[in-house]
C-alpha cells in the first residue's frame, strides 16, 4: 500500500478489472497499461514487435500479459481475443490504441500509405472493437485513441488526419450502438507527446523531428509536448467509473493546441 | 491519501446540486473548500453536512464587492488558492418574442460576468499547478426551445476557456470547462417534474439523468494532476446528448 501513496496517491479506481490495449509496447499505450494495472487492473497488451512487447511487461511488472499481433490482421485479433478469453473470460475495458501515421504530402502520397494508415488508423480499429464486443463486459468502457488532428490540418498528415476524424466519428456511432449494454465509448485525442513515435515511425529525419517538437511546443498553450503518464492518466479516468456520465465525447489531451 | 491532498478550492454556487457534489468530492480527496452561495441556509446546512474542511461565504458572484470578500476570506486563512469552479449559473425559459431585457441581463450577469470577476479576482491568490473549471452546459452547444439566453451564455463560458488557455500561458493554472447535460440536482427534479425527468432520461444516450456526484468526479479530475495537460478543452459530463 505504501507504494500506491508514494506513487502520487494512486488508489485503486480499476480494481480487478480486465483491460486490452492494443499499440501497447511503447509510448502512450505503454503508459497505460503500467497504470491501469498500479490501479489494480489486469492488462492484456499486443503490439507487433516481440522484443519491445517483451520488454513492456518486464517494464509494467506485474498482471500483465503480451499478444504479438498486428490490428490490420483480423485473424491476429481472433487469436488476441481467444487468449483473453482463455486467460479472462471477459473484457472490462478496451484501449484501441494502436495507430499508424508516416508523412505523405498530397503530391507524393502513395496507395500504399494510403492504405497501410486506414489499414491500422481504421479498419484495425472498427475490428478491434467489433471482436471485442462477444466478452465485453456490460457497462464497460471502450476507449479509442484518436488525435488532436481530427479537427486541425496537418500538412503532410492528410491520410492521418482523416483517419483520426474517422476513429472520433466511430465513437459517436457506437455510443448509440451500445447503449442498452451500458457500454460507454469515448475517444480520447492527445496533441503532441514525448514518445518514441515521432523519431522512429513517421519518416521524419532526426533534426526533423526536433523542429517538429519545437514547432509543436510553440503551437501548445501549455507550451511544451505532454508527456505518456499526462495522458494515461487521463485513459484511466474514462476508463474508471469517475466518468461514469460521459460518453461519446472527444477528450481532448493537447495542452490546449487543438482548443483555442 | 486523496488526489487534493492540501489544496485549497473555492466553488461558487457551491451550497446545492453540483456545487455541493463537487464540494463533497473535493474535500473527500483531502481538499479546503470555500463555498460560495446566496443563501444562508442552505450555506449552512451545506457546512453541517460536509464537515470541519468546508468553509461558507455568503454572496453573489454578479456582485464584485461579495467576490472581493470572498477572496478576502481565502486570503486571510490560507494565502494561496488552487482550484476556482466556477459554478454559480442562472437560467430560466422565454421564447424568442418574449425575451425582455432584465431577463438576458440576469443571465449574463450571473452566467458570464459572474465568471469573469470570479476568474479575474481569484487570480492574485493562484500560482503554478492551479487548475481553473467553469461550469458550462450541454446547453451551450445544442438548441432548445426556449433556451437562447441561457444556451448564448454557456457558450460564451465554453470560449471564455479557449481565451483564458491563451492569456493563463506561462502561469502554470489551466483552465477548462465541465458542461453537464440533464443532472438530477433537487432543482432540476422539482423543476421538471417526474415526466420532465423522463423527457430528458429517454433524450439521453446512456438514458437516466446524472447523479450529482457523477458530475463532482468529473471536477476532481479537472481539478487534480490527472488532467494535467488539458487546458482550454471541454468536458461534456452530458450521458451522450450533445455529442451525438
Amino acid at each position: 500500500m505504501s507504494y500506491r501513496v508514494e506513487n502520487n496517491g494512486y488508489g485503486q479506481k480499476l480494481a480487478g478489472r480486465i483491460a486490452v490495449i492494443t499499440g501497447g509496447s511503447s509510448g502512450i499505450g505503454l503508459a497505460t497499461a503500467k497504470r491501469f494495472v498500479e490501479e489494480g487492473a489486469h492488462v492484456v497488451i499486443t503490439g507487433r514487435r516481440e522484443k519491445e512487447l517483451k520488454a513492456a511487461a518486464a517494464f509494467i511488472e506485474r498482471n500483465v500479459m503480451t499478444v504479438v499481433g498486428d490490428v490490420s490482421r483480423l485473424e491476429d485479433l481472433d487469436r488476441l481475443y481467444a487468449v483473453v478469453k482463455e486467460k479472462h473470460g471477459h473484457i472490462d475495458v478496451l484501449f484501441a490504441n494502436a495507430g499508424a501515421g508516416t508523412i505523405a504530402p498530397l503530391a507524393m502520397a502513395t496507395e500504399a500509405h494510403f492504405d497501410q494508415t486506414f489499414d491500422v488508423n481504421v479498419k484495425g480499429m472498427f475490428f478491434t472493437v467489433q471482436k471485442a464486443l462477444p466478452f465485453f463486459k456490460d457497462g464497460g468502457s471502450i476507449i479509442l485513441n484518436s488525435s488532436v488532428s481530427n479537427m486541425l490540418g496537418l500538412p503532410g498528415f492528410s491520410a492521418y488526419a482523416a483517419s483520426k476524424a474517422a476513429v472520433r466519428n466511430f465513437a459517436r456511432a457506437w455510443t448509440l450502438e451500445l447503449k442498452d449494454r451500458k457500454i460507454r465509448v469515448n475517444s480520447m485525442s492527445p496533441g503532441p507527446i514525448e514518445t518514441p513515435a515521432l523519431e522512429t515511425t513517421t519518416g521524419l529525419t532526426a533534426e526533423q523531428a526536433e523542429q517538429a517538437a519545437a514547432q509543436f511546443a510553440s503551437q501548445i498553450p501549455m507550451g511544451r509536448r505532454g508527456k505518456p503518464e499526462e495522458v494515461a492518466a487521463a485513459v484511466t479516468f474514462l476508463a474508471s467509473d469517475e466518468s461514469s456520465f460521459i460518453t461519446g465525447v472527444d477528450l481532448a489531451v493537447d495542452g490546449g493546441m487543438a482548443q483555442v | 491519501m486523496g488526489k487534493l491532498e492540501g489544496k485549497v478550492a473555492v466553488i461558487t454556487g457551491g451550497a446545492t446540486g453540483i456545487g455541493r457534489a463537487a464540494a463533497k468530492r473535493f474535500i473527500e480527496e483531502g481538499g479546503l473548500v470555500f463555498l460560495f452561495g446566496r443563501r444562508q441556509n442552505e450555506l449552512d446546512a451545506a457546512i453541517a453536512d460536509l464537515g470541519p474542511n468546508a468553509r461558507a461565504v455568503k454572496g453573489s458572484v454578479s456582485n464584485l464587492a461579495d467576490l472581493d470578500r470572498l477572496y478576502a476570506a481565502v486570503k486571510a486563512e490560507r494565502g494561496t488558492l488552487d482550484i476556482v469552479l466556477a459554478n454559480a449559473g442562472a437560467g430560466s425559459l422565454l421564447p424568442l418574442g418574449k425575451i425582455t431585457a432584465e431577463h438576458i441581463d440576469e443571465t449574463f450577469d450571473t452566467n458570464v460576468k459572474g465568471t469573469i470577476f470570479t476568474v479575474q479576482k481569484a487570480l492574485p491568490l493562484m500560482g503554478q499547478g492551479g487548475s481553473i473549471i467553469l461550469t458550462g452546459s450541454s446547453a451551450g452547444t445544442t438548441g432548445a426551445p426556449g433556451m437562447s439566453a441561457y444556451s448564448a451564455s454557456k457558450a460564451a463560458v465554453r470560449n471564455l476557456a479557449r481565451t483564458w488557455a491563451e492569456d493563463l500561458k506561462g502561469t502554470g493554472i489551466r483552465v477548462n470547462v465541465l458542461s453537464p447535460g440533464a443532472t438530477a440536482t433537487e432543482l432540476a427534479k422539482a423543476a421538471l417534474g417526474e415526466e420532465g425527468q423522463k423527457v430528458y432520461a429517454s433524450m439521453t444516450p446512456l438514458q437516466r439523468m446524472a447523479d450529482p456526484a457523477e458530475v463532482g468526479a468529473v471536477a476532481a479530475f479537472l481539478a487534480s494532476e490527472d488532467s494535467s495537460f488539458m487546458t482550454g478543452s471541454e468536458i461534456a459530463v452530458d450521458g451522450g446528448l450533445a455529442q451525438i
